[in-house]
Order: C-alpha cells, then structure tokens, then sequence
C-alpha cells in the first residue's frame, strides 16, 4: 500500500507517523426550476500526512498522490515548531462491525438518477402545478487506506447514495420554501416518500396563520431538533470542555436535562452517513452516551484531546464531534402532541442557528419553516418570526417526546420534542 | 498549460466548454488556550470541464489533470444526458489575459515558525488581558490559487488570488455565562495584512470580558442603527442575494417580484455590487467565466435598477452579463455570486441618525448573516442601546430579522461616509463556502426592526 510507503518515509526522521489516504467518484444530477439542469461527474484524491517528531505534531495535505517526498517533508517542516503531543498512535485494534458499504449503489446510472428526479417532480407538480420544483440525486464509491507507524492499519470501501425535492411557492411578495430530502451509505432510498414528506410540508404552509408574540409551547420535528443539538454538539465536544468553553464542563453525573432526555453518539449504525469502524486516527469506533436520563455521562475525545484532559479517545478524532446523534423516543405520540398543543409553534427549519453565541445555548432564530398550532391543530405558516431561548433550559422543560425516531438527514436519529416554553417573537 | 487545454477543448464536441485548472498552496496554524492547536500547509492541484449542449450543462472535476481529453469528454456525454433544448449563454468578447498578484510581503516565502510566533503574540495578549478570559482561538490561514481558464471562445486567462488573514476570538467566563469577542482581519494581499494587530486582540478581549456583565437585549421592535460591517452584512444578507439572478431567471414569479423600475426604497437608498474596486476580498479582474468584473447598480435612487448574472441567466433575461459567476474552486462550478456589495453613503452624520431616536439599539460589527428569499436574519456582534438620543448600555444577544421588502422601505437615514474594513469570512451559498466577498459600507439607521431575543 502507498501509505505504508509513506509511513516508512517518514519514520526516517518522526519518532511516529500516521497516513490517510482518500479516493473517491461521485455522479449528481440536479434539476432547477422544473427542468433537468446538469449532470456531472467528480473524481478526486487526497493525502494526508501526520507526524511525531520530538513530542510535536506537524502535519500536511496534498491531492497529488505521486508528491509522496513533497507531502512528507512539509509535515516534517510543521512538526519542527508544531503543537505539543499528548498521545501515541495506537496499536493494531479490531472496530466492531457496521454496514458502509451497498454493491447496489455502485451501478446507478445518471439516467435512473434522472428518472427519479422526474418522479419525485410529477408528484409536487400533481399536488401542485404552480409550484417551482428543484430535485436532485447524487451517489458516491470512495476507498480509503489508514497506516500508522504502531502498526495500526485499515483500508474501507464506503458508498453513498442521496435524494432531494424542493418547491417554491411565489404568491405576491410571500415567498414559501419547502423541502425534503435524505441521504446515506445504501442505495435503498424510498424517493416517492421523500416527495411526499416535501408535499406534506408544502400542504401544511398553504395558509399564512397569524401568531402573537409571547411563550409558548414549542414541538421540534425531527428536523427542527436541530436547533437544540447545536449547543450540545459543541457542548459535548471535548476540546470545548478541556478549554473551559462548554458550559457542561464538570458536570458528568449532573442532572442537565429532563430525565426523559438522553442522547447518544452511535457511529455503529449500518449505512448511517457518520458510521465507519474507525475514527480518523484509526481508533476504533464506539458507542457513546452522552446525556442518559437527563443525567450528562461522557463527552467526546479525539486522541490528542483525551490526553490533554487524562481521559480516553472516545473515537471522535479528529476534533472530537459527534458521529451520529440518536435520541431516545419517548412515549407521547407525534399526533397526540400537536393535539394537546392549545396554542403553540411546530418548527421545522430556522434560519440563523449558529450566529451568536452557539456554545452558550443560547439560540435566537428566524423560523424559516414553522407552523401555528390552535386548539390541537396545524393552522398554517407563520412569516417572521424568531423563536429564542436557551437549549441546558429548554431540555429542563421537556414537555414531551415523541414516541418514533426518524431520520433528520444521515446523520440524525430523533423523535419530535415538545418543550414547554419558549419566546416567540413575531413582528 | 495553455497548449494542453486549448488541445483538450479542441477535441469537445458540445456548443460550449470550458476548463478551469487550480494550483493551491496554502498553510495554518491555530491556537487554542495556550498551546498551538493545529499547525500544517497543503498543496491541492485539480481541474473541473464544464460543458453545454442543447441548454444543459454537463462537467467533470479531477484531481488528475493527466488526461484532460477524457474529462472533456465525460463533460460533453453529460451534457448531452441533460440537454433537450435551445442553448442560451451571452457573447463576450475573449480575453488573453496574465494577472500576476501584488503581494507585498509573500507569504508563501515566509516560514510556518514565523507564522506562528505573529499569532502566538495575539493570543498571549488575549491570554493576559484579565482573569475573566476563559480560553482563545487565535488562528492563521493563507491560501495562494493560480487559476488557469480556457473556454472554447478563445479566451484564456492566468489569474493569482492571494488570500490571507487572522481570526482572533477570546472568550470570557463567569459561572455558566460564556461570551466571546471576535475580530478578524483579511485581505487578497500580502502577510503585511496580518501584522500588527496586538490592538485587534485587546479589543476582542475587552469585548468578551464586557459583554459578561451586558445584559442580552429585550426582544421587540426597534429603531436600530447600523455600524459599516454590519451594513455590509445587510446589503449583502438582506437584499444582495435577491439580486443574484440565478433565483430569478426561469422563474416567471420571481421576475414579477424583481421587475427591474420597482421601488423597493426611498430616494436616498443606493445598493451597488462592484467586483472592480482595487484591493478588497471580493474583487477579481475577471469572473470564472471569462467576464470582466465592473460596478453594477442592483438599487438605485430608491428603485430595482439590475441585477447579478453569469452568461446564462443575462442571455436568459435579455441582458447584459455582469462578471459575477464565482466558483469557490476547481471541484465548483461557477454561479451568480456577489463580490463587494454595498449600500452608497449619504448625507447624514452619526449624530444626526441617533439624536432624535428616543428607544432603540445601536448594533455593531457581525457574528453572521442568512437568508431564505424574503426572509434575512443576522446577527451583531454586540450592540448598545440606544435611550433618548444617546448611546446607552451595552447589550449582547443581538439578533436582526425581517422581511427584505418592508426592511428597504424603512431605511430612513444613510451616514456620509463608507468604510471597508477589512474583515474575513466569507459568503455560502449552493455549497460553495466561504467564498471571499468584501462587505463595508456607511452606518444605516431603519426602522421598525425586529430585534431577537427573550421579552420580559
């Protein structure tokens, strides 16, 4: 293997090494605006080199797969005033098993990714034929090939497979937006459903509700858990809490959250977009919780992160975030909580999460897509509107849980989540 | 390079193609707390074919520019998959063009060791600047892209695109609450840019260490005024993307929306996208397809007066090319970008935007910015309230939203004078982030805003 090439050059001066390396071909069709727009192919490779050399790390990149002396030697040149090791590669392990790879995505052709673009634009164009439709679908087959000088190893095979619909609705000066989409590592993607899921959303948004400002309760779909994740996914991060940054830092075994509330990172789901055997520093994946019960259990190490902070990769490197975030259904039916939902606001998609003070909690947004809730029934959409508050007090408040997780993307496993309060600012 | 592109665009047989090859070096090193995080260079080499036949494009990008015969050709059959009708792309005359960057300092001859210590300095200053401070994140980046570009026109043109520049952040700490103060600075030019910034880092210092004790602002409605990085944001947030006509052009709605002699503003109210303005991020002498860059009018005296194209949507719409076509690299296509987008000064002063405000909020500099259509939000870095006339305390938290439409028609009031800080970041959009783009402005007072955050 051309890393083991790579890791020996290097061992000539580094007192240990670790290589990358990454190929991969990808097709995508996309639609816009009702008609077939482009096709195209992608074929790319990447090196990536890390090196020990007295206690410091030095590391590089390179595309062209023959500057194996340059790519080396920049590392090398890195490593000479480079940050402070607190690691050692590891040693030969065995990941557990997990599904990442489908024979059945490497012969879609454009033409059948093309038809299913079609499909899924005659379904939103049968419901609604003034509606804009953008649709796409794309796949990938990438290998890649690990090495480092304790003599850990491994090489994968992975693919990938994706779909996605949108639709515009122009009425005057109202602009609606609305879509679905979903994409993993298999090939078996149900494309009409995901139209379905687009047209759903579309339906509930005919109708503009209007809504006053003040609390109220606050259902998340799936997707919408989202905006409460954020801060955990920065607050779980290890680097955040060795740094001091994370508000949860020194509060394993407190209650953080409701006790109805836990979460996982699970990297061993088959077919999910963040699962693999290994992290990117060959340390064998894991299973994580990160919150059980209410009660916060670990946060997330890469190798360099655990050994500043005196605690063990967790298999998040590098950059110890999360893999794929699970969260535990709960017991309340998604039907049933919209029913019990006097006056509230079901969201779906907001704009702005991130800007501000993320890490804090804190959120402040402007709900994109989100819907009124009166006397136990959608009404419509609402049109600008924030929503606030903070996700360590609104975990706190968990009204209810849904009692079915669906997949928020490849990456997320939620049921919807019903918090008590929050503010809602409307215009 | 030249010889083996043009060879390779010989053998296409679609209406039009294109190859834009890249060479990218580029170097970082970060700080976190006291030690150095992250410290390493790449070198990426990668080439994307772009191809049209019968109105559909087809392309290809690579890393192995070995065999550029074979991706024209991958270019073309895709192409040919998706194209069923006429082909519409605006005529421009084919430039031959070398631009060579002015750098100043080169970066690329500078050791990572230098680097390092120009930030280390940075981020002992934050360190050292009160016990309050918690942590920092201090980084450097530079990239240098020499950028090759043929098209079956004839044009050809050899562009560099320095990029260099610092992010300093510094968080303050007390109990659970965790504030930052962020500053950075960035230019398309040498490691000159990047030097001398220990006062850059105090600011951000002092800014995490006072907003512990700012209250977050009173969510509701406001006359709000805002400083020239954030009126750079809103230009660029709130209405710049609109303007891009990629949103417009097959579109029939859209363009009854975005009917150029539309008032969307008072007669004081100018918004300009111009990619020609010497030495900020946003500007290039040509765009990724070949088009020279220049100053385009999107708002003018209160009216819709153009718009941002590529060769397809101005041929589309029956209008002229504008040099805005941006990809953010060799594996992206190129699409309606912005470059510096700004709102044009106007005749007032400072004080004349804030004497007769008697509750409102000041907001500053910028932490982010989205938008969907019609709907914007971003978001201050900090702010202060604004209480009969005068500038009171400072309030953290502070989030702007709104309606692009009804936002325009409550600009009231445009200072006198135009500031482009020289701040990084960048603009996403389709995928493609960060694309460098240059935001300043003058300050803007508006009215009616809703400002997020929690009522009391």
């Amino acid at each position: 293997m051309i890393v083991n090439r790579l890791i020996e050059k290097a061992m000539r001066k580094a007192q240990g090494a670790q290589v990358t390396l990454g190929q991969s071909e990808s097709t995508n069709v996309s639609f816009e605006d009702d008609k077939l727009k482009s096709a195209g192919v992608a074929q790319s490779t990447g090196m990536s080199v890390k090196v020990i050399v007295d206690s410091k790390i030095g590391s590089s990149h390179t595309t062209d797969i023959d500057d194996v002396d340059g790519v080396v030697a920049r590392a090398l040149e890195a490593a000479a005033f480079g940050s402070p090791a607190h690691f050692e590669f590891p040693g030969p392990q065995q990941g557990p098993d997990v599904e990442i790879y489908d024979d059945a995505v490497v012969p879609v052709t454009k033409e059948e990714m093309v038809r299913i673009g079609e499909e899924m634009m005659a379904l939103v164009k049968a419901y609604r034929s003034d509606i804009l439709v953008s649709t796409g679908a794309g796949k990938s087959v990438s290998q890649s090939q690990f090495a480092n000088s304790a003599g850990m190893e491994h090489t994968s095979e992975t693919t990938s497979f994706g779909v996605g619909v949108s639709g515009q609705w122009i009425r005057g000066t109202d602009i609606l937006l609305a879509g679905h989409g979903f994409g993993w590592k298999k090939r078996e993607i149900d494309h009409a459903a995901i139209a379905r899921k687009a047209i759903e959303l579309l339906k509930m948004a005919e109708k503009i509700a209007p809504i006053k400002s003040g609390d109220m309760p606050v259902i998340f779909t799936p997707e919408g858990v989202n905006v409460l994740l954020l801060a955990l996914r920065l607050g779980f991060n290890g680097k955040n809490v060795f740094f001091g940054s994370s508000p949860v830092a020194g509060k394993l075994g407190e209650k953080i959250a409701d006790e109805t509330f836990s979460i996982t990172d699970n990297p061993l789901l088959d077919y999910a977009n963040g699962s693999g055997k290994y992290d990117g520093e060959g340390v064998p994946h894991q299973v994580t919780p990160l919150i059980e019960d209410g009660v916060a259990r670990n946060f997330l190490y890469d190798l360099d992160t655990a050994g500043r902070a005196g605690a063990k990769s967790t298999g998040n490197g590098m950059g110890c975030g999360p893999t794929n975030l699970v969260i535990k259904e709960g017991d309340t039916p998604y039907e049933e909580m919209v029913k019990n939902t006097r006056e509230g606001l079901l969201v779906h998609n907001v704009l702005g999460l991130g800007q501000g003070n993320p890490i804090s909690g804190e959120f402040s947004v402007n709900v994109q897509l989100g819907y009124k809730i009166e006397n136990g029934e959608v009404v419509g959409r609402v049109k600008d509107v924030m929503l606030a508050g903070n996700t360590y007090d609104a975990l706190k408040e968990i009204a209810a849980i849904g009692d079915k997780a669906e997949w928020a993307g490849g990456s997320l496993l939620t049921p919807a989540i019903k918090i008590a309060r929050l503010s809602v600012v409307a215009k | 390079m030249r010889e083996r592109m043009e060879k390779a665009l010989s053998s296409s047989d679609a209406e039009y193609t294109e190859i834009r090859i890249e060479n990218v070096t580029s170097s970082w090193a970060n700080f976190r707390g006291e030690d150095l995080d992250n410290i390493g260079s790449s070198r990426t080499l990668g080439g994307i074919v772009r191809a049209l036949v019968k109105g559909g494009w087809g392309y290809a990008t690579f890393n192995d520019i070995s065999d550029l015969e074979t991706r024209v050709r991958e270019a073309c059959e895709s192409a040919r998959l998706v194209g069923k009708e006429e082909s519409k792309f605006a005529e421009v005359e084919p430039v031959v063009d070398e631009i060579t960057a002015h750098l100043g300092k080169d970066f690329r001859e500078i050791s990572l060791s230098e680097k390092k210590s120009v930030i280390e300095e940075y981020n002992k200053i934050i360190l050292g600047y009160h016990d309050k401070i918690e942590t920092s994140n201090v980084g450097y980046g530079d990239s240098f892209r020499k950028v090759w570009y043929a098209n079956s026109d004839g044009a050809y043109i050899e562009d560099e695109r320095p990029d260099v520049g610092v992010a300093i952040s510094a968080t303050g700490r007390q109990g659970d609450n965790v504030q930052r103060g962020f500053e950075s600075v960035a230019g398309s030019a040498g490691f000159q840019v990047i030097e001398g910034l220990q006062e850059k880092a105090e600011v951000a210092a002092g800014r995490a260490v006072d907003l512990l004790s700012a209250p977050p602002v009173t969510g509701g409605k406001y006359t709000v005024i805002i400083n020239p990085r954030l009126s750079g944001v809103f230009a660029h947030e709130a209405f710049g993307h609109l303007s891009e006509s990629d949103f417009v052009y097959e579109n029939e709605r859209m363009k009854k929306l975005m009917v150029l002699g539309k008032r969307l503003g008072s007669d004081i109210l100018n918004i300009i996208d111009d990619g020609s303005i010497r030495g900020l991020r946003g500007t290039h002498m040509y765009d990724d397809e070949g088009v020279k860059t220049r100053k385009n009018y999107l708002i003018k005296d209160g009216i819709l007066a153009g718009r941002l194209h590529s060769r397809e949507t101005a041929a589309k719409m029956g209008e002229q090319p504008t040099g805005n076509a941006r990809a953010i690299g060799y594996q992206h296509r190129p699409i309606v970008r912005m470059t510096n987008t700004y709102i044009d000064k106007g005749a007032a002063t400072f004080e004349d935007m804030i004497k007769d405000v008697k509750l409102g909020v000041y907001a500053l500099d910028m932490v982010g910015g989205q938008t969907s259509m019609e709907m914007f939000t971003f978001s201050a870095a900090y702010g202060y309230m604004i209480r009969d006339g005068k500038i009171a305390e400072l309030v953290r938290d502070v989030v702007l939203t709104g309606n692009v439409f009804e936002t325009l028609m409550h600009i009231d009031m445009v200072s006198d004078t135009i500031e482009w800080p020289p701040v990084g970041g960048g603009c996403g959009k389709g995928g493609q982030s960060p694309l460098p783009v240059g935001l300043g402005g003058p300050c803007v007072r508006i009215q009616n805003v809703v400002v997020g955050g929690r009522q009391q």
